[in-house]
């Protein structure tokens, strides 16, 4: 193409016109913080990490532990408290891990793989978040409907077993739809670009 | 230690800061963007400098982690994110060497080149850089006959947007 050769030969003339830093310019750039995407998703993937397990802490502190232990679910609550540690330890070791694999002197191929990595491993810890919380709403009504604190009546007039049944549902469905939403938010505009530019380095592969 | 490698990772973008200009005329058309891309390129450097051990030729290792940069890492700000306009604000040819129509074909092809996506313009990059397929297809990642192949059509792509 006599075009790209004609704009290749200019291309590499062009280098007086090309602005040119001092020293001390180029000094104090190196001082200055990064503000690159991964170190956005770190932030971000910190963060998420504390919310969802400031959660726990946060319904100690509300009473809703006491609560739960008087219908005598005490045991439940330290199960699901371990379970919930264990998978944040789990899943901040293996982002920290995926994390300090990224490195800018990797191919543009292999480091958008890295990063999409470590950004999948924090999708997965929030959804197995919103699953186990889906679980919990659906195992505490069950607990309440079926072993026989409903039927004792401590209420008068309560309210017909399907209407509780489809108004946990609908709670639930309502909440996970809200993280999703928020969380597909966050993910979209932090990786659009990312994934379109994977996408395209994908396609000469096939 | 410290301000050893400082001194000799300065010295050495300093000399070769013309790729990193030449990255950032590529991936943005205005002033303020090409500086904030240089500067994020150039922390990127410099975060990955201890690791350089002076195998590669320091500017072939600048290509890489300055187009990572421009492709991966760096996050545009929202008024980096233009139409692909004419490249005027670069746009320095010396025009005592070109008559009319080249100069204006020159211009074309700056225009069309913005045109481009990311992954190709890369690609297109390293091609006026002269770089052999063999490096451009280290650097992006892919395989020489991919990067080969890649490179026609962009080539094909860049036609058909001067000639539609």
């Amino acid at each position: 193409m006599d075009e790209l050769e004609l704009l290749k030969k200019d291309w590499q003339k062009q280098d007086d016109a090309l602005p040119k830093l001092s020293y001390k310019e180029i000094y104090q750039m190196i001082l200055k913080k990064s503000s690159s995407i991964v170190r956005w998703i770190f932030i971000i993937s910190i963060i998420e990490f504390l919310l969802w397990a400031s959660l726990d802490i946060i319904f100690r502190l509300n009473g809703m532990h006491a609560d739960i232990e008087k219908i005598d679910m005490g045991v439940f609550t330290l199960i699901t408290s371990i379970v919930s540690y264990s998978i944040l330890g789990y899943f901040i070791i293996r982002f920290y891990l995926n994390y300090k694999k990224i490195e800018a002197t990797d191919s543009t191929k292999v480091l958008m793989e890295n990063i999409l990595k470590t950004r999948r491993t924090v999708k997965q810890y929030i959804w197995i978040n919103i699953s186990l919380f889906a679980l919990a709403m659906i195992a505490t009504m069950s607990y309440v409907l079926f072993t026989g604190e409903f039927e004792n009546g401590t209420v008068d007039n309560q309210p017909p077993v399907w209407l509780i049944v489809v108004s946990t549902l609908l709670v639930t469905l309502f909440f996970v739809g809200l993280i999703a939403l928020f969380y597909r938010l966050i993910y979209g505009i932090l990786t659009r670009r990312l994934k379109k530019n994977y996408k395209e380095l994908e396609k000469l592969e096939v | 230690m410290d301000k050893e490698l400082e001194h000799s990772f300065v010295t050495n973008l300093e000399q070769n800061q013309n790729i990193v200009h030449k990255v950032c005329r590529i991936y943005t058309s205005d002033p303020d963007s090409h500086n904030d891309l240089f500067q994020e390129i150039t922390i990127q450097l410099w975060k990955a400098y201890p690791k350089f051990r002076g195998d590669a030729k320091f500017s072939t290792w600048m290509y890489r982690v300055a187009l990572n940069t421009a492709i991966t890492l760096y996050r545009r700000s929202k008024r980096s994110i233009k139409t692909a306009d004419l490249d005027t604000m670069n746009f320095k040819i010396k025009s005592e060497e070109y008559d009319d129509e080249v100069e204006q074909q020159l211009k074309l092809m700056y225009a069309a080149v913005k045109q481009l996506n990311d992954i190709e313009k890369a690609l297109v990059f390293l091609y006026l850089e002269d770089r052999s397929y063999k490096e451009i297809a280290n650097t992006m990642g892919i395989s020489e006959v991919n990067a080969r192949v890649k490179m026609n059509r962009v080539k094909t792509k860049l036609k058909k947007i001067l000639n539609p």
